[in-house]
């Protein structure tokens, strides 16, 4: 017998979210969102906080990030390291993250330790500024220093990310700095500062509260007037800066590094559009056609045709920002011998060859696919649907909108995909980074 | 109003059970599948008794070059033409090899698993492996390795291998092999170990619903074509500890962080004290609130995360402690560490920290246990450790009733602070004449 694979088809989804949601919002404007599935005994609780590096001041770089440390650190009713103890003391995992966006909060639970949960997230979004300790705030900062010398210093090519940025967005831009801040603006921040971006920022009317899993909207909506409702509204919250620009650059801009390194690398990236439009679904597809998967055009011709490139160093991808247009990187680093002119004239003809070469079914179907997979395994657990429900509750003011997604990307087709090559692709628009191997100057 | 002051109680816990197995056979080979009512994704995991373990020595590093060589490739279609048809499904081939086994996963939605499950089979069953493509992915393979060398860690991790398992052959040199070693990798390697190992059943692991999967036409996928018995597992290496701690340097100039690696031999995964053992770790370097994570992290703000566990396999174990301190600290960080491995050793564990412990590691087996992925990981640990259907069901229980007395005592049996390798990967300039006190100094020519 001869196995048979059958022919490979566009995937079609009419919906990317097919479970219950309900919402409310409390008087003091915090929005509850709930998604009830019984399948396992979990539950997840997810916070985001409007508030990202996008609204950090100049000399205040890193603070939103440092600031989610100190969170973990006891509140009013909570002692210092009692917050992890708990959860993980009864059998949850947790964790929170910060981006120039929002920062986010997050526990998933054995379901009978629910309100458990709720008590800590209220407590410390009512209650963090009265147990913030200069002490604290000197520890965090020397856990957040090790950090940017884990994750940006002290490994090959760590920096690229914070040297992106500051190309890709003009000075006072949003999103000009990294989340990570620089280490003179960490070493000098102030307990007082820290407490005023609490009473600022950590209030109800700037959060969203998801909860998906084992329990019901109205035990969720009942514990969380209990638990939250009487933390007061903050009047007036201001913005962060306003990050409107004109999708990609005016001028190309470049900027070569040698460093350690073991191999020439390098990244492109252009500004596409916001996270949520149209223009970046398109976006979306195009990074996966170009860049992600064996089947992609870079592997195929830079990996596998012309092999100058390394197998496994190789890709593009977006980075979901809403705020501005968002990012599309690309990447590829050199096999052994091959001149990084080569490996740059390479990356630029297949770039090109987007705007130039229509995509085909077969190419277009296989992206889909892949988004496809991708999208149902992030919603495979609670945390990840948590986590999606209070993100387009944030950034879109409705939660159910996340069940669109995955149904855009499949409505995207080749001339979508074209048209968005010809206006984020230009040569002109982009940003190209180059590390080479050397002793650093 | 006000904040609610009193932490909650907590409320009627549902009875936790692992989702019901199923087994069929066919041309010798299993599928061993768990039901996942509801789930759009399925995963599917080929298991063959071909881990690391079964490379030639000096050649450390075959099965991993085979691993990538899979998709260069079938007798049926050129590799361009198997990326898109496995893509066109959404689906990716994850070949991987760990020391006991050599795994073929793909995962896809649930209607498509068995056409990849036919792709994942071609490749592995029927790779075209032209020897061209295996020499090339073998040099692409050695560039990788350099990359990743270049991180730290990397090399930690060979030095603290190499000496924990000097004397056990295959054991002493990296999972994946070195770049000289990949480097020395055949073709004929490559060919022949495929040849031994890859084209038996082996087993299937299916995780997903199994209301829409039919088990019979995924074992004929699987198993199609094979041949080839069971094979009998080698015992397990044992534990041999040095007479002394030593202190071994791996020399990365200008590095600002110091890259700690802690280890020391420890039983295999079948030993009788997995439970106390776990629990032991989880309070030394296991949970956020750990001993060493609380003292290196939260009190000293040394590093951004400190970790300590056992790792064991079917023939062989290791206790390690993990951490990036700032270079400027490297001593007192590692001071710290051997404190609390000493006391957690000598004193044992309290009530307070092991009911965290128990109450994590309990609860983790439903809130880490989501995704199809996650089940067939599960499974996988059944078959490769011989366990039972009903295992985390015991697991669980065996986690909740452990004492601090069974805990204490497997801490006094299963640690040795003054056996321990001391290896340090950082700037060798700054931090050489400080290392001398913590044992025996030598360095590591990596």
């Amino acid at each position: 017998m001869i196995a048979r694979v059958t022919s490979p088809t566009a995937p079609v989804a009419a919906t990317g979210y097919p479970w219950p949601i309900e919402t409310t919002q409390l008087p003091n404007g915090l929005r509850v969102v709930v998604s009830e599935d019984r399948t396992a005994p979990v539950v997840c609780v997810n916070l985001w906080y409007d508030v990202g590096s996008r609204h950090e001041p100049p000399g205040q770089t890193g603070f939103a990030h440092l600031f989610e440390h100190l969170m973990f650190e006891g509140s009013q009713h909570v002692k210092k390291t009692e917050h992890m103890k708990l959860v993980q003391g009864n059998g949850g995992s947790l964790n929170a993250t910060t981006n120039p966006d929002r920062t986010n909060y997050f526990e998933t639970m054995p379901s009978e330790h629910l309100e458990l949960a709720l008590w800590l997230e209220a407590d410390r979004m009512g209650g963090l500024v009265p147990a913030l300790t200069q002490e604290t705030l000197d520890n965090q900062r020397e856990v957040v220093k090790n950090e940017r010398r884990q994750r940006y210093e002290n490994v090959p090519y760590g920096d690229a990310w914070l040297r992106l940025l500051p190309l890709l967005y003009p000075e006072g831009h949003p999103y000009h700095h990294a989340t990570i801040g620089s280490m003179e603006d960490l070493n000098a921040a102030a307990l007082e500062t820290f407490q005023a971006f609490h009473r600022q920022y950590y209030a109800p009317n700037n959060a969203v509260l998801t909860v998906v899993g084992d329990t019901t909207p109205a035990e969720v909506f009942q514990l969380a007037e209990k638990y939250f409702g009487a933390i007061a509204t903050v009047p007036d919250i201001p913005p962060a800066p306003d990050g409107t620009l004109p999708g990609p650059r005016g001028e190309a801009v470049r900027e070569t590094v040698t460093a350690k390194v073991p191999a020439a690398r390098i990244y492109l990236s252009h500004r596409t559009y916001p996270f949520g439009t149209a223009g970046y679904d398109a976006v979306t597809v195009l990074a996966t056609i170009l860049g992600n998967g064996r089947g992609s055009r870079l592997y195929q011709r830079l990996a596998d045709g012309s092999r100058i490139a390394q197998p496994d160093y190789i890709g593009s991808y977006g980075v979901d920002l809403a705020h501005a247009p968002a990012p599309l990187i690309i990447t590829a680093t050199a096999k052994d011998g091959v001149p990084v002119e080569a490996l740059e004239a390479g990356l630029a003809e297949v770039v090109q060859s987007l705007i130039d070469e229509p995509v085909t079914d077969e190419e277009l179907n296989r992206a889909k696919a892949l988004l496809t997979t991708a999208w149902w395994r992030g919603v495979s657990t609670v945390g990840g649907r948590a986590d999606l429900l209070g993100r387009y509750a944030t950034q879109f003011g409705d939660p159910a909108t996340a069940a669109d997604r995955l149904p855009k990307w499949l409505a995207v087709t080749a001339d979508d995909v074209t048209e968005a090559a010809k206006h984020v692709l230009r040569p002109e628009s982009r940003v190209t980074l180059t590390y080479v191997p050397g002793e650093p100057s | 109003m006000s904040l609610v002051t009193t932490r909650p109680g907590t409320g009627a816990a549902r009875p936790y059970a692992f989702p019901a197995i199923r087994r069929v056979s066919a041309h010798g080979g299993t599928v061993v599948a768990a039901h996942l009512p509801g789930q759009l994704l399925a995963n599917a995991v080929l298991l063959l008794d071909a881990g690391a373990a079964r490379e030639t020595d000096g050649r450390e590093g075959t099965a991993t070059v085979l691993a990538k060589s899979l998709e260069e490739g079938t007798r049926k279609r050129d590799s361009a033409a198997y990326a898109l048809a496995l893509e066109g499904l959404g689906a990716e081939l994850v070949p991987s090899v760990d020391w006991d086994n050599f795994r073929v996963g793909v995962s896809a939605p649930v209607p498509l698993l068995i056409d990849a499950v036919r792709l994942a089979a071609e490749a592995t069953r029927t790779p075209k492996l032209d020897p061209a493509d295996v020499a090339r992915v073998r040099d692409d393979e050695v560039t990788a390795l350099r990359m990743d060398w270049a991180q730290p860690g990397p090399r930690a991790d060979a030095a603290l291998r190499a000496d924990l398992f000097g004397a056990d052959g295959r054991y002493n040199r990296p999972l994946h092999g070195d770049p000289t070693s990949v480097a020395a990798v055949t073709v004929a390697d490559v060919l022949a170990f495929h040849e031994a190992w890859l084209r038996r059943p082996g087993v299937l692991l299916v995780a997903g619903d199994l209301d829409a999967l039919d088990l019979g036409a995924l074992a004929e996928a699987a198993f199609e074509g094979t041949a080839g018995e069971p094979l009998e597992p080698a015992g397990p290496l044992g534990v041999t500890l040095p007479p002394a701690r030593r202190t071994i340097l791996v020399d990365r100039p200008d590095s600002v962080q110091s890259t700690l690696r802690l280890g020391h031999r420890a039983p295999e995964r079948a030993t009788p004290d997995y439970v106390p053992m776990t629990l032991a770790a989880t309070v030394l370097g296991g949970a956020f609130t750990s001993r060493l994570n609380h003292l290196i992290r939260e009190v000293k703000g040394y590093t951004y995360g400190i970790r300590g566990s056992y790792a064991m396999t079917r023939r062989s174990g290791r206790f390690e402690v993990a951490a990036g301190v700032q270079t400027a600290v490297t001593a007192p960080a590692i001071r710290d560490t051997l404190g609390e491995i000493a006391r957690t050793q000598a004193e044992g564990v309290t009530e307070a920290e092991l009911e965290v412990a128990r109450s994590w590691r309990a609860g983790q087996l439903s809130v880490e246990m989501q995704t199809p992925g996650a089940i067939a990981g599960a499974l996988s640990t059944l078959v490769v450790h011989g366990l039972p259907d009903d295992y985390y069901e015991t697991l669980r229980r065996d986690y909740l009733e452990a004492t601090v007395e069974d805990v204490s005592r497997a801490a006094a049996e299963h640690l040795a602070v003054e056996k321990l390798t001391v290896v340090v990967e950082g700037d060798g300039a700054v931090i050489r004449d400080e290392l001398a006190e913590f044992g025996e100094l030598t360095e590591a020519a990596l």
